[in-house]
């Protein structure tokens, strides 16, 4: 019952798109006052999609195998929240999510919209509204999460186990949230485009919704790595597999919009640009979503995937960017009356060197994704492209782009002078020094490694006396570059002082090592809901006598059959120890991973300081309203 | 001035703790070089199939027969193609997958530099 609402009220929802742009249309050629007909079906709309939403919700949560996509994404015995995390965890669902979430986008832009001119309003409307249809169309016609199976079965076949988890039930509706956050900005821009509007008020009231997403965005993908790191049972967190790439595309796209839209908004300059990068993030968002969903890539993340679905998105991805290639060379106009010079030392030109190095890493990831496909398509040769080279295109490039983070935001609008000479320099000296400390005794790439610590360790000093001096002072900044220093530095010296050690123990078994011992203490079973699982317990005594005690899990899940690994890991603000075991076919022993992992919880830490710093810079804007 | 003594003084200590002793293993690098041919995105270094597993003791009896890093990559290639190694060589098939992103790093350099910088010596 409840899916057979759901079908039609989405169906019903979809009807509404024609009623929608019918009222615009007419609305836009006499735009004296804002029609509030669009208003209401705007808001029609969005309920319909979400009954139709929570219908497939309580759909999973009564486990009514009457519908197709819950017969193959669902179980009896699965726990709620993961019942419930199912009805996004899965093609025609996630899709349904998307559509959710872009209807409740535009209705909020048409609330919060309300000084901007009526006709821009309705032209970026129009705009939402053909992605709007598009996802309809795809969703009731490719695939329909309302598909009835007869005769009933008794039984689904199960939500894929890796996928149980809090981190990835949450991952996709946020993640969505900022993809479908940079639709608002690419139809407001191709609409700001038509009628000559970008300014900079536009500028100053679209920044919202670009932050808005990027913290989404942000958010998202750190959930998505905490949940490798801990679910994959590996160690990492990062593997520069296809499917990330295509989630961090977007994010660069939209982190060097923040930048350049603040030139926008105070000096009226690179307004191109902005239009470029707006219809770029969208699209880069887009494409994920068709690598994701086409099944082209070849990843973890590839769980549902079918060509005809991928045909469809191809060809939906290829209309919407001819409509904003047709949009902005028709329309676009540059002003060339206003002087849009700048001089060599000032902001302006902080912001073009950020976003020059972002473009930069932002075509390697474009090229290491894309390349290996047309490689394959072109001369049937299969070439992987992993994290050695993009470790090696993107590493030595973060040094100058660091000194950039440094130094750019010292320096004022127009036309500037770098103050505090002998302090920057005196830090750097410091930084640099302390840099080689720490890696003159160590095997590895001297120069590189020397630079890249000493480079991260100055902007983390700049910035760490920039927020005690500056009193809050263009705090969102501080705090961000702040994040990424030490980000870069948790990384480096993660990967620097990783340990790990792999072994074969039986029960009752020691392993030694000059730092630290690991006994095999034994094997406990516990029943979960839907799981079986083997405890294995190991006390790791360390050289300074440190006992820990570490019980990682092997769980055999009932539907789907499939056993999964799962980590123990210890937490504290120094490093994370980090234990797997893993059965070795026909043999009396486990396959043991134990790993010290420095500074771990820090990069978490660091994203999240990235993102508040963004949250910040909205509220800022709110209070300075 | 002060928080720059201070935070000096505390990093150097911090950094006189710091003695790691790296094994520089070399196994491990080359295994993380290697797509795990069965798995779906992982290395060998870090998945636990059989085929791994078989892999990674392979890895380890050419090391001691005294192969080198390079060797040992192309006797993979020849054995199991291009498709097993995570750093793609740099040849024909390779050179724009290498060169591409450096030539759009200049060109945008170059860009930057018509559109703002040649400009403003012209004007003032």
């Amino acid at each position: 019952m409840p899916s057979l609402i759901g079908f039609y009220s989405l169906a019903f929802g979809s009807s509404l798109s024609f009623l929608i742009i019918f009222f615009s249309i007419k609305n836009f050629r006499n735009s004296k006052i804002f029609d509030k007909r669009i208003i209401f079906f705007s808001l029609l709309q969005l309920l319909l999609v979400f009954i139709s939403f929570f219908g497939l919700i309580i759909s999973f949560i009564n486990s009514d195998f009457s519908n197709e996509t819950v017969f193959n994404h669902s179980h009896t015995t699965k726990p709620l929240f993961y019942k419930i995390s199912g009805t996004w965890g899965n093609h025609e669902g996630s899709l349904l999510l998307w559509l959710f979430v872009l209807t409740l986008f535009i209705f909020l832009f048409i609330i919060k919209s309300q000084r901007q001119p009526t006709q821009y309003r309705i032209l970026t409307i129009l705009f939402q509204q053909v992605i709007i249809v598009g996802f309809f169309v795809f969703l009731l016609k490719s695939s329909s999460p309302f598909s009835y199976i007869f005769p009933v079965p008794k039984e689904g076949l199960g939500l894929n186990p890796i996928l149980q988890d809090p981190a990835l039930a949450i991952h996709p509706p946020i993640l969505y949230l900022g993809y479908v956050g940079s639709s608002i900005i690419f139809s407001s821009a191709l609409s700001a485009t038509c009628l000559n509007y970008i300014s900079k008020e536009w500028a100053s009231h679209i920044k919202q919704w670009v932050l808005i997403s990027w913290i989404f965005l942000t958010l998202g993908i750190l959930l998505g790595s905490i949940w490798a790191y801990y679910e994959l049972g590996w160690g990492g967190f990062w593997f520069w597999d296809p499917v990330e790439n295509v989630s961090l595309m977007p994010w660069l796209a939209l982190t060097t919009l923040v930048h350049c839209i603040l030139a926008l908004e105070k000096r009226f300059i690179l307004t191109s640009w902005v239009v470029v990068l707006s219809i770029s993030t969208f699209t880069l968002s887009m494409c994920g979503t068709f690598l994701v969903r086409s099944g082209i890539l070849n990843s973890v993340h590839t769980f549902a995937n079918d060509p005809e679905r991928g045909l469809f998105i191809l060809i939906f991805l290829f209309s919407l960017i001819f409509l904003a290639l047709f949009v902005f060379f028709f329309f676009h106009k540059e002003n060339r009356k206003i002087d849009s010079s700048i001089f060599l030392v000032s902001k302006e030109t902080s912001i073009i060197i950020n976003n020059w190095f972002m473009m930069y890493f932002l075509s390697v990831i474009l090229i290491g994704t894309v390349y290996p496909i047309f490689l394959e398509v072109i001369s049937s040769e299969k070439i992987s492209v992993g994290p050695p080279f993009y470790n090696n295109l993107i590493a030595p490039f973060l040094i100058p782009f660091m000194l950039a983070m440094t130094l750019g935001p010292k320096l004022k609008w127009i036309k500037s002078d770098i103050k505090d000479k002998i302090y920057l320099f005196t830090f750097f000296l410091i930084s640099l020094l302390l840099s080689i400390l720490i890696i003159k005794n160590l095997e590895i790439n001297f120069l590189l490694n020397t630079l890249l610590v000493g480079f991260a360790f100055y902007l983390f000093f700049i910035t760490l006396r920039d927020f005690f001096v500056m009193k809050y002072k263009n705090l969102s900044q501080i705090i961000a570059h702040f994040g990424f220093s030490l980000f870069i530095l948790s990384i480096l010296f993660n990967n620097i002082f990783t340990t790990e050690i792999i072994t074969n123990l039986k029960v009752g078994e020691t392993y030694t090592s000059e730092k630290f011992n690991i006994k095999f203490e034994n094997l406990n079973q516990k029943q979960g809901q839907n799981f079986k699982s083997i405890v294995g317990r190991f006390t790791i005594v360390n050289s300074k006598g440190k006992v820990e005690t570490l019980e990682p899990e092997l769980r055999i899940y009932n539907q789907p059959n499939i056993t999964t690994s799962e980590a123990d890991i210890r937490t504290n603000l120094l490093s994370d120890r980090f234990i797997t075991m893993n059965t070795v076919q026909n043999k009396d022993y486990f396959n043991i991973r134990y790993q010290i992992k420095p500074f771990m919880i820090w990069i978490w830490l660091s994203i999240l300081l990235i993102a508040t710093s963004g949250f910040l810079s909205l509220l800022k804007k709110k209070y300075e309203n | 001035m002060k928080y720059l003594r201070f935070f000096t003084i505390i990093l150097f200590i911090l950094v006189s703790q710091i003695s790691y002793a790296l094994e520089n293993n070399l196994e491990i690098k080359i295994t993380k070089n290697l797509r795990c041919l069965i798995c779906q995105g992982q290395s060998v270094h870090d998945s636990d199939s059989e085929f791994a597993n078989s892999i990674k003791t392979l890895v380890s009896l050419k090391l001691d027969e005294g192969f080198t890093e390079k060797e040992i990559y192309s006797f993979l290639k020849d054995k199991y193609g291009e498709w097993i190694l995570y750093n793609p060589e740099f040849n024909k098939n390779t050179y724009f997958l290498w060169l591409l992103p450096i030539l759009m790093f200049l060109l945008g350099g170059a860009i930057i530099y018509k559109l703002f910088i040649f400009k403003k010596k012209k004007l003032y």
